[in-house]
């Protein structure tokens, strides 16, 4: 009988990659992937450790796994995991601890266990590329990691620590990624990677590698997910004048104080961030703009909280991304003076979240009269389709027997405004 | 290429009371001036940003550190001997000079204290740099590496002293003075600092996209 799986993913885009290529692993090794609140024979968690946050909720699924394993056997892995390996070794609920650097090697870990062999991740080469293109997934669209680590060594974060240095994919790997994926027959690939705007493979940088990627023929687009506003320059927007290549940045602002931003060792300015925000919106109007912010870091006053507020009402994000400060230890901002208190990084926060739900509300709004290409991945109980339209927004197409993962036409005719607001369509005549 | 590895002390140059050189074994690393290594103790976990000050072509690795009293790294770094290991981490970091306007460009570097060392070596690894650095110190005993600067290119701005260059801070200087707007510029140290003057200069005409700055706390 063929053994029992459960995956849990925590924190990034990048984690969703990596397990959804080891759960093709494992799937290929004819392993049966049940889900997590199941009993399975092997619970795989990949952690995140980016907030205190993450942390907390990364120990609450080792637990749950403790639980439920009985027989079976925890793998633990991700950020967390490499954070505090040495800590999680000693924690009786947890079977291997796999770093970053060795994750590729879970798969080889388990069979290994299960053939009566105790091995250790270290055992196995460092590969943090050896990532199969993943056929099934536990998604309708395909991320592809095309770079690992991160080398700007901002003042809050630990990533640098617990993914290493940047190291990028080389070119002929990622692009031959995407073409299986589009022969899997995937329609949305999202780039992945911890710093994808610093991707550098033998010469051939970020805007080289999209340049390459939209090249590639095939009915898809590509969607270029998290990345920091490390300068760009204009012919890296004017590719997104190519159809393959969807209108939406998520582009972390993290404080919209010159001063904030200098602590926090950001490499821009909030003028020029607001300048690319412009430029970006003038080039292709209702640009989908989305982002982080982090309230409540060590010195924010609230003039520089206030200028965050300014800055998020002037460009009028698609999305706010609300991050409490949250002590990393080792970190630079850890040595910072004048922590605030939970309380007012609460408050900041809430400020945040009711002003990126109004500019969200707004932005969507703009799109009723225009048209979107949507692509399905549901089909809703009342038989209508949803999906997400090119600049990432939610719609719903108002027409039964449609088909998932295919692109539909439509023109914006209303919006939904609950919780979520979704656009309306009618399939294009 | 980055490495990660322990190096030997070669040599510990003391230039004031409370300010160091640490001559490392280069071994095969290779830099673009204004990066930083990351360097300990080789027996401790604590390691520390340390600009790198020699230039791209010496044999060696040097730093230029401020020991901070209260700090746990600075301070122990100070204490070693020729021969112990460090470990050292790099390079890493994007502050440098891009290369097209090595040869054309006119630079403006600002620096306070130990902020110095990123511009020392761009100087150093580029003979024929047009350049001019306005160094924030305290007294004209801190004008460190003043001899490898050519002299109507170097100005020290004395915050607590009287009799060098110019008696005010940085932000003086360039308040009472004027730059091209073509002028392109380098800030490194004290944040405080690097605000005031990031916002001076920009009020003077020089376009945001040409400040670059590296903060050390
Ligand atoms: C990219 C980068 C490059 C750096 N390069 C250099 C360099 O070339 N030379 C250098 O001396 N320092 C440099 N620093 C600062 C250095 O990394 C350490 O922070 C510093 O040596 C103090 O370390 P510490 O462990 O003793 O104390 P920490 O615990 O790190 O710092 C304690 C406090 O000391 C103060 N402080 C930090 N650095 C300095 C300084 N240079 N002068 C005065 N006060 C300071 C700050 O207020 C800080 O909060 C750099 C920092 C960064 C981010």
């Amino acid at each position: 009988m063929s053994k029992k799986i459960a995956f849990k993913t925590l924190g990034c885009r990048l984690n969703l990659f990596e397990t959804d290529s080891i759960a093709s692993e494992f799937s290929k090794n004819n392993y049966q992937i049940v889900d997590f609140s199941d009993k399975a024979d092997i619970y795989v968690i990949n952690t995140c450790t980016v907030t205190s946050m993450s942390d907390q909720k990364s120990r609450r699924v080792i637990n749950q796994a403790a639980r439920r394993k009985k027989d079976g056997i925890t793998i633990v892995t991700g950020c967390m995991a490499t954070n505090y390996k040495e800590k999680l070794q000693d924690n009786e609920n947890i079977d291997y601890v796999v770093d970053n650097d060795h994750k590729t090697s879970v798969v080889s870990i388990a069979e290994a266990h299960f053939n009566g062999e105790i091995v250790n991740d270290e055992q196995f080469q460092r590969d943090l590329f050896k990532y199969e293109p993943a056929k099934d997934t536990f998604h309708t669209r395909s991320f592809i990691k095309i770079q690992d680590g991160c080398d700007n060594f901002c003042t809050f974060c630990i990533i640098p620590k617990v993914r290493g240095r940047a190291s990028s994919r080389p070119v002929e790997d990622v692009l031959n990624n995407i073409r299986k994926v589009v022969e899997y027959g995937y329609k949305e690939v999202i780039i992945t990677g911890v710093n994808i705007g610093r991707y550098n493979h033998e010469g051939t940088n970020f805007e080289g590698l999209i340049e390459k990627m939209i090249e590639i023929p095939g009915d898809f687009r590509i969607r270029i997910s998290s990345i920091e506003p490390d300068g760009y320059s204009e012919s890296f927007f004017r590719l997104f004048k190519h159809a393959k290549l969807a209108p939406h940045m998520h582009i972390c602002l993290q404080s919209g104080s010159e001063e904030i931003l200098l602590k926090m060792r950001r490499m821009y300015t909030a003028k020029l961030f607001k300048e690319m925000a412009l430029k970006l919106d003038e080039m292709y109007p209702g640009f989908s703009l989305t982002t982080d912010v982090i309230v409540g870091f060590p010195g924010e006053t609230e003039e520089h909280f206030q200028e965050t507020v300014e800055m998020a009402m002037s460009i009028g994000f698609g999305h706010i991304h609300t991050f409490k400060y949250s002590v990393r230890k080792g970190t630079r901002a850890e040595r910072l003076p004048d922590h605030l208190d939970e309380r007012e990084k609460t408050r900041r926060g809430e400020i945040i979240r009711v002003l990126s739900d109004e500019t969200r509300l707004n932005h969507r709004k703009s799109f009723i009269g225009r048209t979107q290409r949507v692509l399905v991945q549901i089909i809703l109980e009342n038989g209508y389709a949803r999906g997400f339209g090119e600049h990432y927004i939610p719609v719903i197409i108002e027409k039964q027997n449609l088909d998932t993962n295919k692109f539909y036409d439509v023109d914006i005719v209303a919006i939904n405004e609950n919780d979520e607001p979704t656009l309306i369509g009618k399939i294009r005549n | 290429m980055q490495t990660t590895g322990l190096h030997k002390l070669i040599e510990l140059i003391n230039l004031t009371e409370s300010t160091y050189i640490l001559r490392i074994e280069k071994k095969d690393m290779q830099f673009e001036a204004g990066q930083h290594i990351l360097l300990g103790k080789a027996d401790d976990n604590d390691q520390r940003e340390y600009s790198i000050y020699s230039g791209t072509n010496d044999e060696y690795l040097e730093v230029l550190i401020k020991e901070v009293v209260d700090g746990s790294v600075s301070i122990h770094l100070k204490n070693l001997n020729p021969g112990d290991l460090l470990k050292v981490e790099g390079p890493l970091g994007f502050f440098g000079l891009s290369k097209d306007k090595i040869e054309s460009g006119k630079f403006l570097f600002i620096a306070s204290g130990t902020g110095i060392a990123p511009f020392h070596s761009m100087v150093k690894s580029n003979p024929n740099l047009n350049y001019k650095i306005l160094h924030g110190i305290r007294t004209c005993n801190e004008d460190y590496g003043k001899e490898d600067y050519n002299s109507d290119r170097y100005i020290r701005c004395t915050s607590r002293e009287n009799g060098c260059d110019f008696e005010g801070r940085v932000t003086d200087y360039i308040r009472q003075n004027d730059f091209d707007n073509d002028t392109i510029c380098y800030f490194c140290g004290n944040f405080k600092m690097i605000k005031e003057a990031m916002d001076l200069l920009e009020n003077k005409g020089i376009p945001g996209s040409q400040l670059h700055a590296e903060v050390y706390f």
